[in-house]
C-alpha cells in the first residue's frame, strides 16, 4: 500500500514536472506578437504607472497562460510584452520607442502622463504603427492629425461633460465654481476643459488658479478661495496635489459646498489618508468591478478583477483596467482585420466598436474615446467607499451634496 | 490688509520648514565643500522612517524625532567615511556624480521597499486649526514650523558652544592647522555628514507630516536646499533660516499676487540676482573668516 503511494506521488510529480515542458512545446507551436512601450516604474508618475504595467501584464497573462494563445487570421498567437521601465522621463522614453522600433517591433502600449504618451505617440506616428494607450488625454494628441494613436479616454477637454451634467441635476443648484489645474500638459487642458463644460453648462467661473507642477504648499489659493468662495471647487490636479488641497481646506475649514477632485479619491491609499474627512469627495472614475460590460476573453469585468487579484496584491484601479483593455483591443482588431500588419491593424482600430470588460471601445477619427462610449463616470466617496453617482446606468448610490463643512465631518 | 498678513504668516511658516530641510545641506557644503545632491533622500528616508515608526509604535510622528535622528546619524557617517571620504581630495565633480548616483540608487531602494505610491504621515492633529488675531494657522503645519526652530536652535548651539561644534568649525577654517592641532579630520569629515544627516533626517519628519511624499519627491528637496544656501549662505543655522524664510514669503506672497503658477519664476530670478549680487550669500560663508 506504501509502495503504491510512493508511485502514485511519484506519477504526480512526473506529470508536474513534465508540464512545463508540454507547456513550452505549446508555446513554440504559437507565434510570438511582440508589443512594445514603456511605462514609469519609477519617478514621478510610477504609481499609476505601475497600476497600468499590471494591467498590460494581466491582460497578457490572461490570454497566454488561460485561454493559450489568441487566434488571429487561422493562426495561433502567444502576447510578448517589451515594456520597460522609461522612469517618468520623456526624454528616456522616446529613446526605449525609438530603438524598439528600430529593433522592429510594430504596435506599441502606451506610457503613462501625457507629457510622456505626447513624444513617444509623435515617434510611433511616424514610423507608422499604431499605439493603443490608457494614460495620454491631452488634446495635444488628438490635435496633431495623428492616424496610428488611439487612447482610452475622450480627451482631456472633454473628459469633463459628465460632471457638468451631473452637477446641473444637483439640487439646491450650485451657481459658480472655481478650477485649480496644474502646468502641466494634462492638467492644464483638463482645466480648460472644466471650464468649457461648466460655462456651457451656465455655472459662473469666479477663479481659475494654475500651480506649478510639483506644489509645496496651496495656503495662499485657500486664502483666496476663502475671501471669494465658490459654490463647487474642481481640482483637476495630480494625486499627491489633490491629497494636498483637500488636507491644507480641512485643517484651515475652508469649505466649499461640492469639493471634485479629478484624480485621487479613486485612490484607497488616498481614502486612508483622509480619513473621515475624504466623505462626499467627487471623482472621475472610467471603470468599476460592477460595469455591466461582457467580452469574448475575460467574460466580464467582475472575472477580470478576480483574474487580476490572483496575480497582484496591488489594489486595482480604473488604470489597470484600461491598460488591459488595449491589449484586448489589439487582439480584437487584429481578429478584425484578419491580419497582424500595422497598416490594417490601424484601419481595424479606427473603425473598433468592439465591447471589452472594460466598456463599449469606439474611437473618434482623431483617436481619442469616444465621449459617451468611453466617457468618465463621477464617483464620490462615500462611508469610505467610492461609489458611483453618475450615470444613471451605472449608479450605485445618490450623490450627496451640499458637503458637510470639514469641522462637522470630524 | 488681512489678506496679506496671512500670506505672509503662511510664508513664515513655509520658511520654517525650507530652512530645516536645507540646513544640513548648507553646512556639509560649508564645511566639506561638497554638494550632497543625495540629500534630498536623506529627507525622505527620514519621512518614511518617522512613517513606519510612528505606525509601528503607535505614537506621534515627532516623538519618534530622537529616533530616526539617531538612525540617519548613523547612516551619515559611515556614508561618509565609506563612499563620500574617498571623493574628498578629488575635483568636486567626483564627489557630485558620486551623490548623484547614490541619490539614484537610493530613490529606487525605496520604491523597491515601500512602493512609488505617495504616502502621508497623519497626526491626530493633522485637520486642526486655530485663529490669532483674525489669522487661520494649520495646526499641523505650525507644529512643524516649532520642531524647525528648536532643532535649528540646538544645531546653531551645538556649532557655537559643544566641542564637536569647535571641531567641526576650526577644521571648516583652516583643515590644515586643524590636522596639526590633533584634529582628526576624517573623522569629524565623517561626524558633520552624520549631524546633517541627522537634521535632514529630522526634516523629513516634519515634511511628512505636512505634506504627501512619494520617493520621486527627493529631487524638490534638493533643490530647495541648494536656493536656500545660495540665498542664506553656507555653513550656518542662521544662514538657512533666512534664506528658508525669505523663500516661503516669497513663495507665498508670489502666489497670493501674481499668480499660483509663478513662484518658482521669482524664486529662481531671486537665485540669479543673488549670485550676482552677492555671491556668498545674505549672511556669507560663517566659516570662511579666516581662509
Amino acid at each position: 500500500m506504501r509502495r503504491r503511494e510512493v508511485l502514485r506521488g511519484a506519477g504526480w510529480s512526473a506529470a508536474v514536472l513534465a508540464a512545463p515542458a508540454i507547456r513550452s512545446a505549446r508555446a513554440q507551436a504559437a507565434k510570438p506578437l511582440v508589443i512594445g512601450g514603456s511605462v514609469p516604474l519609477t519617478g514621478a508618475a510610477a504609481e499609476t504607472g505601475l497600476n497600468v504595467n499590471n494591467g498590460y501584464l494581466t491582460a497578457a497573462s490572461y490570454l497566454n497562460d488561460v485561454l493559450g494563445g489568441v487566434e488571429i487570421a487561422g493562426e495561433k498567437y502567444k502576447i510578448e510584452l517589451k515594456l520597460f521601465d522609461d522612469a517618468s522621463d520623456p526624454a528616456r522614453a522616446t529613446t526605449l520607442i525609438q530603438r524598439q522600433i528600430d529593433d522592429g517591433t510594430n504596435f506599441f502600449l502606451g506610457s503613462f502622463g501625457s507629457n510622456i504618451v505626447l513624444p513617444t505617440a509623435a515617434i510611433t506616428e511616424r514610423a507608422k504603427k499604431p499605439m493603443v494607450q490608457t494614460g495620454g488625454g491631452s488634446d495635444a494628441i488628438f490635435t496633431r492629425g495623428f492616424k496610428y494613436v488611439f487612447g482610452m479616454y475622450p480627451r482631456a477637454t472633454r473628459q469633463f461633460t459628465s460632471a457638468a451634467a451631473l452637477f446641473k441635476t444637483l439640487k439646491p443648484a450650485p451657481e459658480t465654481y472655481s478650477v485649480i489645474y496644474n502646468n502641466d500638459a494634462f492638467s492644464k487642458t483638463a482645466g480648460e476643459g472644466v471650464k468649457l463644460a461648466c460655462d456651457g453648462q451656465g455655472f459662473k467661473r469666479i477663479e481659475t488658479y494654475e500651480l506649478p507642477t510639483k506644489v509645496t504648499d496651496v495656503s495662499s489659493v485657500l486664502a483666496s478661495v476663502r475671501a471669494k468662495t465658490p459654490d463647487m471647487l474642481i481640482c483637476v490636479v495630480h494625486d499627491q496635489d489633490s491629497l494636498l488641497i483637500a488636507r491644507q481646506m480641512a485643517a484651515t475649514n475652508t469649505n466649499v459646498k461640492l469639493l471634485f477632485q479629478g484624480l485621487g479619491p479613486q485612490l484607497a491609499s488616498f481614502r486612508e489618508a483622509l480619513g473621515k474627512y475624504s466623505e462626499g469627495l467627487f471623482c472621475s472614475t472610467y471603470w468599476d468591478e460592477s460595469v455591466p460590460y461582457k467580452d469574448k476573453f475575460f467574460g466580464g469585468a467582475k472575472k477580470f478583477a478576480e483574474y487580476y487579484r490572483s496575480k497582484f496584491t496591488r489594489p486595482i484601479a480604473y488604470h489597470t483596467a484600461g491598460a488591459a483593455a488595449c491589449i484586448e483591443t489589439y487582439v480584437l482588431a487584429m481578429q478584425a482585420a484578419k491580419s497582424t500588419k500595422p497598416e490594417a491593424v490601424r484601419d481595424a482600430l479606427a473603425a473598433a466598436d468592439f465591447e471589452t470588460f472594460y466598456a463599449h471601445i469606439k474611437f473618434t477619427p482623431e483617436g481619442d474615446g469616444d465621449a459617451l462610449l468611453l466617457g468618465g463616470m463621477i464617483g464620490q466617496v462615500q462611508k469610505g467607499k467610492l461609489e458611483t453617482v453618475f450615470p444613471d446606468a451605472a449608479r450605485s448610490a445618490s450623490p450627496i451634496y451640499p458637503l458637510l463643512p470639514w469641522d462637522k465631518k470630524a | 490688509m488681512s489678506l496679506v498678513l496671512q500670506t505672509v504668516a503662511d510664508g513664515l511658516v513655509l520658511g520654517g520648514i525650507y530652512a530645516l530641510a536645507a540646513v544640513g545641506f548648507s553646512l556639509i557644503f560649508g564645511v566639506m565643500h561638497v554638494i550632497n545632491l543625495s540629500h534630498g533622500v536623506l529627507v525622505l528616508i527620514g519621512a518614511y522612517l518617522a512613517l513606519v515608526l510612528s505606525n509601528s509604535l503607535g505614537v506621534d510622528p515627532l516623538l519618534v524625532l530622537p529616533l530616526v535622528m539617531i538612525v540617519l546619524f548613523g547612516m551619515g557617517y559611515c556614508y561618509q567615511r565609506f563612499l563620500i571620504q574617498r571623493t574628498i581630495s578629488g575635483p568636486p565633480l567626483a564627489s557630485m556624480l558620486l551623490t548623484f548616483g547614490i541619490a539614484l540608487m537610493l530613490q529606487n531602494a525605496m520604491i523597491w521597499v515601500f512602493s512609488p505610491d505617495m504616502k502621508n504621515i497623519t497626526p491626530s492633529y493633522a485637520f486642526d486649526s486655530f485663529k490669532i488675531a483674525g489669522l487661520t494657522f494649520d495646526a499641523v503645519r505650525v507644529s512643524a514650523l516649532a520642531a524647525s526652530l528648536v532643532l535649528l536652535s540646538c544645531l546653531a548651539l551645538l556649532l557655537k558652544f559643544s566641542h564637536l561644534g569647535r571641531l567641526i568649525r576650526a577644521t571648516a577654517q583652516q583643515t590644515l592647522a586643524a590636522q596639526l592641532c590633533g584634529v582628526n579630520v576624517r573623522h569629524v569629515y565623517a561626524l558633520t555628514f552624520a549631524v546633517s544627516a541627522a537634521f535632514a533626517g529630522a526634516a523629513g519628519i516634519v515634511i511628512g507630516v505636512i505634506l504627501p511624499f512619494s520617493p520621486a519627491d527627493e529631487s524638490l528637496w534638493t533643490l530647495n536646499a541648494f536656493v536656500v544656501v545660495v540665498l542664506g549662505g553656507v555653513g550656518s543655522p542662521a544662514g538657512a533660516l533666512l534664506g528658508g524664510l525669505l523663500l516661503g514669503v516669497v513663495n507665498t506672497l508670489t502666489a497670493q499676487y501674481v499668480g499660483p503658477s509663478f513662484p518658482n519664476v521669482t524664486m529662481f530670478l531671486m537665485l540669479v540676482l543673488l549670485l550676482l549680487v552677492r555671491p556668498h550669500g545674505l549672511l556669507g560663508n560663517a566659516f570662511s573668516a579666516s581662509r
